[in-house]
């Protein structure tokens, strides 16, 4: 089977089973320039059902998994699409690229090409959409839609100048303004008025990196609890020789970025508290998984030790019982491998549902540590206090110490 | 209840809506959504004698030239940007008036300087020819061609047509090299 090759405005059709799209950028990476790929599932209207429909990194594999962002590293990116799972009000399912912050417009790359494979992994679309002159910093590369009971695929690189906001809106999802830095101003005591009821908060698509800067975020109480929130650790694998670029913020490149080879196993764990004093450990070594819907409600999900699970690691905590919760301390730590940090280039993202992504970075570690505390998360009157910590210690005991948890260590393997 | 055409389908509009004499040709397309330049979409009519070719220069009816000189052919003018609701360009005829050696009329819509926009039909949404009734302001027929349409600039709509003693319309959705000064040219306009 041959290819059909695309320009802007072409179509195709498609075979209804499961799909491969492709998106590769040409150059894959530009200097100071990340780029987000991501997937919006569209009813007849054109529209979003809900933030489910949104397939990017902050959320890898929505709903039911139909449509998933399988691998994402700088300048490219794999969706698998399974058109035989898609819910079926589901008739469009829109592929973009968005210059994150918008630094750049997509005139500074020469291509970018759109890859459809079919079930067999044999590509039966190529488009190949020239970039240049482009003065959009989000574009829609191309679109899966369903026409008279048949799927095809349309070349699209059509986009906004203002980036991913009203690319978003356009696809009708609302979308807050960046998060106001925590900076204080002071104010005159606000008279207190009657607590509204919650009202849902739009998504929201910034990152958030906590630094030496501004270290700490806390997010409000809320009587629901937080949902699931989900704590990634991600490194470069690729301890090759060459350090990954330093990005600030974002996640392609350090979180995704490199080949998958080299010999670091990175795992991630943590120490818990809770109200009731009960103290105890979340990690893969000693096969402490725990459990999401029973106590202890945090579990850590596998544990990649070949590298080839390219999200890296999660550990999620069930936000519901967040009030059970005194505090949690997230630590990455080098298992195999040569303790190298800057090489290594790690960093956790926690995600709650319907908050900024928060990020940090595995920087300034000392070559001979393997213990990376990373983040505290604490329970203040019921709200999340996250604090970036980054402290660096040869092993469990020292942390523990440190910490004034009181476990008792006896060295493990698994 | 609208009679829908598919690409090369075609209805008889003698059948359809008898005692039709007045017919409103509506095109119409989405606007841009997304930045760049807007698209413009210009209707224009041909009115060709047996052999395929216009009777006259005049019987080109486009943005220059909006009225045939007998009048049965009347273009209502040019939308910019494909805002608003409803048809966004329109085009009278007069059956009853309409000159008999005038055996076809066929309607076409060219992407206004889609080579320097860099535009063509497959990026313009909900693109569609339809046939009202003046009369009663009934929708006879509708093509929608999006789906037709493609990398192409000009197009060939549809065509209403003497088919021995009806009018027929039918659905072309046929894609042009070469813009509207080729699709003239092609059927016999003088260009100066």
């Amino acid at each position: 089977m041959s290819s059909v090759s695309l320009v802007a405005g072409a179509n195709a059709p498609v075979p209804k089973e499961a799909l491969t799209i492709e998106v590769l950028l040409n150059p894959q990476q530009l200097s100071g320039v990340e780029v987000d790929i991501s997937a919006f599932l569209l009813t007849a209207s054109g529209k979003v059902r809900g933030d489910d429909d949104m397939v990017f990194y902050g959320q890898p594999r929505p709903g039911n998994g139909a449509v998933a962002l399988k691998t994402s590293s700088a300048g490219r990116a794999e969706f698998e699409v399974n058109l035989t799972t898609l819910p079926s009000t589901i008739e469009k399912i829109a592929f973009t690229a968005t210059i994150y912050e918008n630094r750049q417009t997509f005139g500074a790359f020469q291509a970018l090409t759109v890859t459809v494979k079919n079930a067999a992994q044999q590509a039966v679309i190529d488009s190949n959409l020239p970039a240049n002159g482009m003065k959009e910093s989000a574009l829609i590369l191309g679109e899966l839609y369903l026409r008279q009971g048949q799927w095809k695929y349309r070349a699209v690189g059509q986009g906004f100048a203002g980036g991913l906001k009203p690319l978003a809106e356009h696809f009708g999802i609302e979308v807050s303004d960046p998060a106001p830095s925590p900076a204080v101003t002071p104010k005159a005591a606000p008279a207190p008025v009657p607590q509204p009821a919650p009202v849902p908060k739009p998504i929201s698509l910034t990152k958030i990196t906590l630094d030496k800067s501004k270290p700490t975020v806390s997010l409000d109480k809320k009587p629901e609890g937080f949902g699931e929130i989900k704590i990634n650790l991600n490194w470069n694998r690729d301890n090759a020789g060459q350090p990954a670029p330093k990005k600030s913020g974002g996640l392609l490149g350090g979180l995704f970025g490199g080949s998958r080879s080299g010999g670091i196993d990175l795992d991630v764990g943590c120490l818990y508290e809770l109200q009731n004093g009960t103290v105890s450990a979340i990690q893969a070594l000693g096969n402490r998984f725990g459990s999401f819907n029973h106590d202890p409600y945090i579990e850590l999900q596998g544990d990649d030790r070949t590298g080839a699970i390219t999200e890296g690691e999660w550990l999620r905590i069930n936000g519901k019982h967040w009030t059970h919760f005194k505090r949690i301390l997230i630590y990455a730590f080098i298992y195999e491998g040569v303790p190298n940090w800057a090489q290594t280039d790690g960093v956790v993202t926690i995600y709650v549902p319907n908050e900024a992504p928060l990020e940090i970075r595995l920087t300034e570690g000392s070559s001979s540590l393997g213990m990376c505390a990373t983040v505290l998360l604490e329970n203040i009157n019921g709200a999340l206090k996250v604090n970036r910590e980054v402290r660096y210690f040869r092993g469990h005991q020292d942390m523990d110490k440190a910490y004034h948890w009181g476990l008792r260590w006896t060295s493990g393997s698994k | 209840m609208a009679v829908s055409l598919q690409k090369g389908g075609n209805v008889s509009l003698t059948k359809e809506a008898p005692g039709l004499t007045n017919v409103i040709v509506g095109l119409g397309w989405d606007t841009r959504q997304t930045d760049g330049a807007g698209f413009d979409l210009d209707a224009s009519v041909f009115m060709l004698g047996e052999n395929g070719k216009v009777l006259s220069d005049a019987s080109f009816i486009f943005y220059n030239n909006k009225k045939s000189p007998d009048g049965s052919v009347e273009h209502l003018g040019d939308n910019r940007s494909g805002e608003g609701e409803g048809d966004d360009e329109q085009v009278k005829l007069n059956l009853a008036t309409m000159p008999a050696d005038v055996k076809k009329i066929v309607f076409s819509v060219t992407i206004y300087d889609a080579d320097t926009r860099k535009q063509n039909f497959g990026q313009v949404s909900n693109a569609y020819i339809r046939l009202v009734n003046e009369a009663d302001n009934k929708e006879i027929a509708r093509y929608d061609l999006s789906e037709d349409a493609s990398v192409e600039t000009a197009m060939l709509f549809g065509e209403v047509y003497r088919h021995n003693a009806e009018w027929k319309f039918k659905a072309v959705g046929q894609g042009f090299a070469g813009g509207l000064g080729a699709m003239a040219a092609s059927m016999g306009v003088n260009l100066g």
